[in-house]
């Protein structure tokens, strides 16, 4: 359980978030906020909108309606490359390092750019820290191979060090588990505490129950594009509409 | 290989080249200054296409801008030289910039073909252009002295691949790569892409057309079709591609290595020189898809058997 | 309003063999990623091919099509087994660099073996038009254009209703898929390739009757395919027939409008213009 409490500043902070892409309403006025130093997990059905609610955070996605604030500062119209130097990254669902790089090469390219705070302008420099972060995540032995002769959980490894190698204050983190079996995902339940425990404020979208339960805070459950629940772990996997929602769908 | 070593060899490659015209035919020194104009157009392109991932068809737009540009300053203006080419390589930076920014919003093969009609277009417009001499062009002051123009050419281009040899350290090179290799991912790393491309795109205007004025300047003339000669894209991207993309020296090696092959068969077997030069692509192309300077390397690194792994991951 | 009428009418006509010429190249494109900078090279062998059946065995241009069709079919399978389908998956760029070669190479094989003459095909009719309102119709023009159409509806049956149509286009879409399927990539991929230059062929045919024919008019053909396919969305045949009759109605509103020395400025203007005020509609393509 974190320190974190829900009347310290929040890190970030959705309003009303509303995202329309010709009629089809992927997600509707959801609100809540993130404090400093959290993991938030974001849970729901598949095709739920968990996704497009991270691409809206990220920038990769303009809203329709509603506002994002950034510590305080708002930034739903900002382009996705300023919202990443202010601080924000985020890995993808469908892995995409760059694909002729080596694995070093990708993640130095994360530590030059990325946050503007604690970025490495220098090659060199940038390299060390990738090869630091890259034996953080494990991937130690495989610096100096291209990124696309990676298997499955490597590559995994991959976007978590590219997204740490962007020094990001907030992290947003899209079903990294998915594919892993019980041990590969206790790995990377470690591997998310040890971000967090690097000041790292976290929003994890998971299917794997088990982990998503033992890492977050707090949770948010999206359904239909709506928010039906929010708040502590328990209580909201006991809410009879979360229960409701994944009826049959429950993964463990 | 060494670093200290390579500089050496480069450095000595520099001065040999720079002695070349004071030891060969007069002939031989004009196939020079073309094979080095060339090769800092093969450069420039590099920057955009090879590094940026952006493959223009059409930076002969520049070269021609920058013919124009350095003869309308001499010739209407009376400018001298110096000015006037620094005049035609500014014009090709801006028109980089102004074109640049819608332009470079396409992606692929859309990017290609905006680039090939917008060299198409202006060559056609510039016809009409009084300042420019309509349809006849403009004739620049003489001067003789090869040796000073092959002098200069091996400036821009040492200036060239010491301006890719930069890219290919720097933050802004990384930047570049990124966005060849996933412009999404790239953004969302804090890339500011359009600047970035914007930038890429300058850089090769400037050195087309600084390589536009020199030559403008060497064969005293400028008209529509020669200086926005649509066949240089085609040599650009060629001789880039054949030489390595996004590599410090490929572009070099590949534009002298092409020029020097159809200078060659124009000379002994003029007829079917093409036909062999046509060989040559693809035959290069089936070998050596990735370049000459990554067949050096991955020869050195694992013998035969680099042609045959690149082949198997090439193949249907 | 004769005047424009008989301008619009040739443009219609003329815009409908341009068609013909793109359909190919966007086909190849489309589906096997490969832009082929030898396509106008094909078109130009198609009307030699149409030319000597017409001048050496008599055979009317129009019934010697499907012969020079054929032919050209059978060229490109070949070339796409025996060599393209060896490179087909590295960069784009390396597909236009290896039909570069290939053109230079076809160019001069046939200025060696053809010479730089104009060469026309002349059958009987060729000279005789048809009046319809008011509008000079040449037989001859009408032929290609109806043919056109009729190749570009062919095309469009073939790949929407047959098996192997079918097959080309799940190719097109994801390989991997179309594979499992057990659709045998390198002949559906040489097929396709084999279909474009058939269809360059019977292009060249026709441009034989219409226009002349030299080594060097694949290199204008070329770039004019390239932009029509762009504009027509590629592998779409009746898109690119619509293409088509835009850049051949542009042209011929600029040649009677502006001069001849702007058609190539409005049909590339119009090209970038498009391609930069609609990019949401092709920047996914790529």
């Amino acid at each position: 359980m974190s320190e974190a409490v829900a009347t310290a500043t929040p890190i970030f902070e959705v309003r009303k978030l509303t995202k329309r892409f010709r009629g089809l309403t992927a997600l509707s006025e959801v609100t809540f906020r993130v404090s400093p130093g959290e993991i938030l997990g974001l849970i729901g059905p598949n095709g739920a909108g968990k996704t497009t609610l991270i691409s809206l955070i990220s920038g990769t996605l303009l809203p329709t309606s509603g506002e994002i604030y950034f510590e305080g500062q708002r930034i739903d119209g900002l382009a996705a490359y300023k919202r990443a130097r202010l601080g924000i990254g985020r890995t993808f669902q469908v892995m995409k390092p760059f694909p002729g790089l080596s694995v070093l090469e990708n993640v130095t390219v994360g530590a030059l750019f990325g946050a503007t705070e604690g970025q490495e302008r220098k090659r060199t420099r940038a390299r060390e820290k990738a090869r630091e972060l890259l034996e953080f995540t494990g991937l130690g032995r495989r610096i100096d191979q291209r990124a696309d002769a990676l298997g499955g959980p490597d590559r995994k490894r991959l976007e978590f060090a590219k997204a740490l190698a962007l020094h990001p204050k907030v992290l947003l983190l899209d079903e990294v588990m998915a594919g892993l079996n019980h041990v590969e995902v206790d790995e990377v339940v470690e591997l998310i505490r040890k971000i967090r425990d690097r000041k790292v404020t976290i929003l994890v979208i998971e299917h794997v129950m088990k982990a998503i339960r033992n890492l977050s805070d707090r949770l948010l459950v999206i359904h239909h594009g709506q928010q039906i629940a929010e708040g502590k772990v328990d209580q909201v996997l006991k809410d009879p509409r979360v229960v409701e929602a994944y009826l049959g769908k429950r993964r463990q | 290989m060494n670093e200290r070593l390579r500089y050496g060899i480069v450095g000595a490659a520099i001065a040999a080249l720079a002695v070349v015209p004071f030891v060969v035919s007069d002939s031989l020194v004009q196939f020079g200054i073309n094979a080095l104009l060339v090769a800092t157009l093969a450069q420039g392109w590099n920057v955009i296409g090879g590094f940026a991932g952006y493959p223009s068809f059409g930076n002969s737009v520049f070269y021609g801008l920058g013919s124009y540009g350095t003869a309308i300053a001499m010739v209407q203006f009376q400018l001298p030289f110096e000015l006037a080419l620094v005049l035609g390589a500014l014009l090709g930076v801006a028109a980089a910039f102004v074109f640049g920014v819608p332009i470079l919003r396409l992606r692929g093969p859309y990017f290609a073909i905006a680039t090939l009609g917008l060299s198409a277009v202006m060559g056609a417009v510039v016809a009409n252009v009084p300042i420019a001499g309509k349809n006849i062009g403009l004739i620049l002051p003489l001067f003789k002295g090869d040796r000073l123009f092959y002098e200069l050419s091996l400036g821009l281009l040492v200036l060239a691949t010491a301006v890719v040899l930069w890219l290919s350290q720097s933050r802004f090179g990384a930047g570049l790569v990124a966005i060849r290799e996933d412009e999404d991912a790239a953004q969302v790393m804090g890339i500011n892409t359009t600047l970035y491309k914007v930038f890429a795109f300058a850089i090769a205007g400037f050195l087309s057309a600084a390589a536009g004025g020199i030559h403008a300047y060497w064969i005293t003339y400028v008209d529509p079709a020669g200086s926005f000669e649509g066949s240089l894209n085609v040599r650009m991207v060629i001789m880039t591609l054949f030489g390595g993309p996004g590599t410090v020296f490929g572009p070099v090696i590949g534009a002298f290595v092409l020029s020097a092959i159809s200078e060659v068969l124009a000379s002994k077997i003029s007829t079917v020189a093409s036909l062999f030069y046509g060989f040559v692509i693809v035959l290069a192309v089936i070998f050596m898809p990735k370049g000459l300077l990554d067949v050096i390397q991955g020869v050195r690194g694992s013998g035969v058997r680099y042609f045959g792994a690149n082949m198997r991951r090439f193949r249907l | 309003m004769t005047l424009f009428g008989q301008i619009l009418a040739n443009g219609i006509l003329l815009g409908g063999l341009y068609g013909l010429m793109a359909l190919g190249m966007g086909l190849v494109w489309g589906v096997l990623n490969i832009v082929n900078l030898a396509h106008g090279a094909f078109i130009m062998l198609g009307g030699y091919a149409v030319y000597f059946l017409f001048t050496l065995a008599g055979i009317d241009p129009f019934l010697a099509l499907p012969i020079a069709m054929v032919g050209m079919f059978c060229f490109g399978y070949l070339l796409q087994m025996f060599v393209l389908n060896f490179i087909v998956r590295s960069a784009l760029l390396n597909t236009l660099l290896i039909t570069f070669g290939f053109d230079v190479v076809f160019v001069y094989l046939a200025q060696l073996l053809f010479t730089a003459d104009f060469r026309t095909i002349n059958p009987t009719y060729s000279g005789s038009s048809v009046d319809l309102a008011g509008v000079t119709i040449p037989y001859s023009t009408a032929g290609a254009f109806l043919v056109a159409i009729l190749l570009a509806g062919a095309l469009y049956v073939f790949l929407d209703q047959t098996r192997t149509g079918r097959a080309i286009r799940a190719t097109a879409q994801n390989l991997t898929a179309a594979r499992l399927y057990g659709v045998n990539p390198r002949r559906i991929y040489a097929l396709t390739f084999g279909v474009g230059a058939a269809l360059a062929g019977a292009a060249g045919g026709l441009f034989g009757v219409v226009s002349q024919i030299t080594p060097y008019i694949g290199i204008t053909l070329t770039a004019k395919s390239f932009v029509i396919a762009i504009l027509g969305g590629l592998d779409k045949p009746l898109g690119v027939i619509v293409g088509g009759l835009v850049l051949g109605i542009a042209e011929a509103m600029t040649d009677l409008y502006l001069g001849s020395t702007f058609k190539d400025i409005i049909s590339f203007g119009l090209l970038v213009l498009i391609l930069v005020a609609r990019p949401a509609q092709l920047v996914g393509r790529a």
